[in-house]
């Protein structure tokens, strides 16, 4: 299925196609262009791709995780260093954190250091933000806190990276009432069958608001975070959409040029029984006052539901402010597992409309039975990058708008 | 820059016979991804591609247009292509060709696409393109009005049959007198690059004389030095639609504003939205071109000049 979009080539990564949320490109030195991705499970945990010609996308570096238990999911390059985050399935185990490697040479990427973040409360980092060389602002656990609900354990955390080979925590903050001591009361939690914890996800900071950060906070909403004390983060307005809707609030993305705050759900149920899992416009031109003004028009549930897998939103391309990628604040892209890739124009954000798809037939083996596009990387060329979570691996595209 | 995500709906028209299944079957050869709607299912080719079959039907409006019953079968096939790619019935398609009825003004065609607000988020009108059989002149000459509003309406004219004419000029030149901009290609059986056709870019810039032809057809451009207001160029075109929409067989081109530049699109009395479009949309300098069934240049520029003048 396809709008607009022209797939140029698919890779499957050589057979681990299964591929988390972490999607970053390097533009090395020798002038190629590198597509840095993270896997969603074991055992893989990263893997380079060289993605000059987006017609033949070659692997250049596939590396293992140290155990089963764990997965990167996420990962950020800026410059010549790459984050890679480090989550384990049960608490307690390492490693769990995130770790710095020298990718200057991408065939052969040293580790420089490791951000300890294991305990006994702990499932380590889910997802990180770095895009300066300088800073790592991520959703992970910290072992001095306990929250009082176990589900809650990843918090918003800031972590100086001047000094590759010495990771330095300098911030945090978390939604008051969810963490032992605090004096706010536990928020209320949605129905058990969608409660899936309040805490964070994604943790963007941009250079045109340095001391900005828009903060996903999953159950909890989305925050815009003042951070202009790194050790003292505080919450300046706060959107939330659940209840009545499902929870899982994602990506918040700024437009700062439009005055908007474009927000994603996740949809973490098969079936869409999580429905409706939405892309959301906020004005936010006051940021202390978020208003939400539109949806993203999705497909119609009932003939994506049944198709296999998950459906509804999930990864915005983040217009990340690294060499390489692609910015705008006119087109939202976002992936929508099996209902695939799909681009916006949201020039008039009270109208936003749909302008190209793709849908890719299931990978073989699929387990889902569906493709289900997990997150989108869109380069200065043009070029959309999406991979699958399942196994379809990695899927070139041409956006012809 | 907003970018247009709707899908192109190029448009072959000419008369029976003249080559247009033949310049149809080979675009669908190279162009896999389009859905071709043809009045009846015939030769065209159905492999890799979606074929609909509609009949046309045509009404008189009370303004004198001719204009597609409203849900008529063309529009519900545009319609319902839409609808199934939507919900992922069908593969998807990059663009659909419509080929009309031999003696199909494809005046209402175009003005389905605009008139229906619901179709055109969805799609946009792609190049006119008018086949026309180098040696029948007569066949021409018999049906004046409609051959005449074939070519005019015409982004590219594909020439056909040149292998049994030795002299094509005559008709490169009635064709020239009727429509000044058009992109003219000799083809044989149809062959004919796709690009030349499918990216054909539906504006024009060419200034050119006014020309006055047999009958009455008016072919003329206007340019625009300065940038004008948006606002006051649609109040423009809407007066110049209310007093003579009818015998505006095409009105094309583009023209600077004070954010840009817009397309200009129009089919009789209706028109595209203005769309602000990249300034390598357009070749040389900014004009609009008409081409008239009797509206005189004249007359339209000085409407131009006190609208502009007045406000």
């Amino acid at each position: 299925m396809f709008l607009n979009m022209k797939l140029l080539a698919q890779h499957t990564l050589n057979g681990f196609g299964g591929m988390g949320e972490g999607t970053a490109m390097q533009m090395a030195r020798d002038g190629r262009r590198i597509l840095w991705l993270a896997h969603e499970s074991a055992p893989k945990n990263f893997t380079a791709v060289d993605v000059s010609d987006p017609r033949q996308p070659k692997v250049v570096v596939q590396t293992d995780l140290p155990h089963a238990q764990m997965r990167s999911n996420s990962l950020e390059v800026a410059g010549d260093l790459m984050a890679v985050a480090y989550q384990v399935t049960k608490f307690g185990l390492k490693p769990a954190g995130f770790e710095l490697f020298d990718i200057s040479v991408p065939e052969k990427p040293k580790s420089i250091s490791f951000f300890d973040a294991s305990g006994p409360h702990s499932r380590g980092c889910h997802q990180l933000w770095f895009v300066d060389g300088k800073t790592v602002h991520l959703a992970c656990a910290d072992p001095e806190l306990k929250p009082r609900n176990p589900k809650d354990d990843q918090i918003y955390r800031i972590v100086d990276v001047a000094n590759p080979s010495k990771p330095v925590a300098v911030g945090r903050w978390h939604l008051p009432g969810t963490m032992d001591g605090d004096d706010a009361p536990p928020p209320e939690r949605l129905p058990a069958k969608f409660d899936a914890g309040f805490r964070a996800h994604n943790t963007n900071v941009y250079p045109e608001r340095p001391h900005r950060c828009y903060l996903a906070y999953i159950d909890g909403g989305i925050m815009v975070l003042d951070i202009s004390d790194r050790s003292r983060p505080k919450m300046i307005s706060r959107w939330t959409n659940s209840p009545p809707y499902n929870g899982f609030n994602h990506t918040a993305l700024p437009f700062f040029g439009r005055g908007l705050l474009v927000v994603s759900d996740e949809s973490v149920k098969d079936n869409a029984a999580d429905h409706p899992k939405l892309v959301w416009l906020l004005d936010a031109r006051d940021e202390r006052h978020l208003v939400s003004i539109s949806t993203l028009p999705m497909p119609p549930v009932d003939s994506f539901k049944n198709r296999g897998g998950r459906f509804g939103a999930h990864n915005l391309h983040e217009n990340p402010p690294v060499p390489g990628a692609w910015r705008s604040e006119d087109v939202v892209l976002g992936t929508f597992f099996n209902g695939g890739v799909r681009a916006y124009d949201v020039s008039d954000p009270f109208s936003p409309r749909e302008i190209a798809y793709f849908v890719p037939p299931a990978p073989e083996n699929a387990k889902s039975g569906a493709a289900q596009l997990n997150d989108v990387f869109v380069d200065d060329r043009g070029i959309v990058f999406t991979v699958d979570r399942g196994g379809g691996g990695l899927y070139c595209l041409e956006m012809k708008v | 820059m907003i970018p247009d995500g709707r899908t192109p709906v190029v448009v072959v028209t000419g008369f029976l016979g003249s080559g247009k299944t033949t310049l149809v079957n080979h675009l669908v050869k190279s162009q896999a991804e389009s859905l071709v709607i043809v009045n009846e299912y015939g030769d065209v080719p159905v492999d890799h591609v979606l074929v609909e079959g509609v009949k046309e039907e045509a009404i008189a409006l009370p303004n004198g247009c001719l204009c597609c019953h409203v849900r008529g079968d063309l529009e519900e096939a545009l319609m319902g292509a839409a609808l199934r790619r939507r919900r992922g019935e069908i593969a998807g398609f990059d663009r659909v060709i419509v080929e009309t009825s031999g003696l199909a003004d494809p005046g209402p065609v175009a003005q389905t696409l605009y008139n229906d607000h619901a179709l055109s988020r969805d799609y946009k009108l792609g190049p006119i393109v008018t086949v026309v059989d180098a040696a029948d002149r007569e066949a021409r000459q018999a049906s004046a009005d409609i051959a005449r509003s074939q070519i005019a309406a015409a982004d590219v004219v594909v020439l056909s049959k040149v292998d049994r004419t030795a002299d094509f000029s005559e008709v490169r030149s009635e064709i020239a007198a009727l429509n000044p901009t058009v992109e003219c290609i000799a083809a044989q059986y149809g062959a004919v690059e796709p690009h030349r056709i499918l990216e054909t870019k539906t504006g024009t810039d060419h200034v050119f004389q006014p020309a006055q032809h047999g009958g009455a057809i008016r072919s003329f451009s206007m340019r625009f030095e300065r940038p004008v207001r948006k606002a006051l160029l649609q109040h423009f075109i809407a007066t110049l639609v209310e007093l003579r929409g009818k015998d505006l067989l095409r009105v094309k081109g583009f023209v600077p504003v004070e954010d840009g530049l817009v397309a200009v699109q129009g089919v009789r009395h209706v028109f595209d939205r203005l769309r602000n479009v990249s300034p390598s949309s357009k070749r040389g300098e900014p004009a609009l071109v008409f081409i008239t069934n009797g509206v005189e240049q004249g007359d339209v520029q000085a409407l131009w000049t006190a609208m502009k003048g007045l406000s």
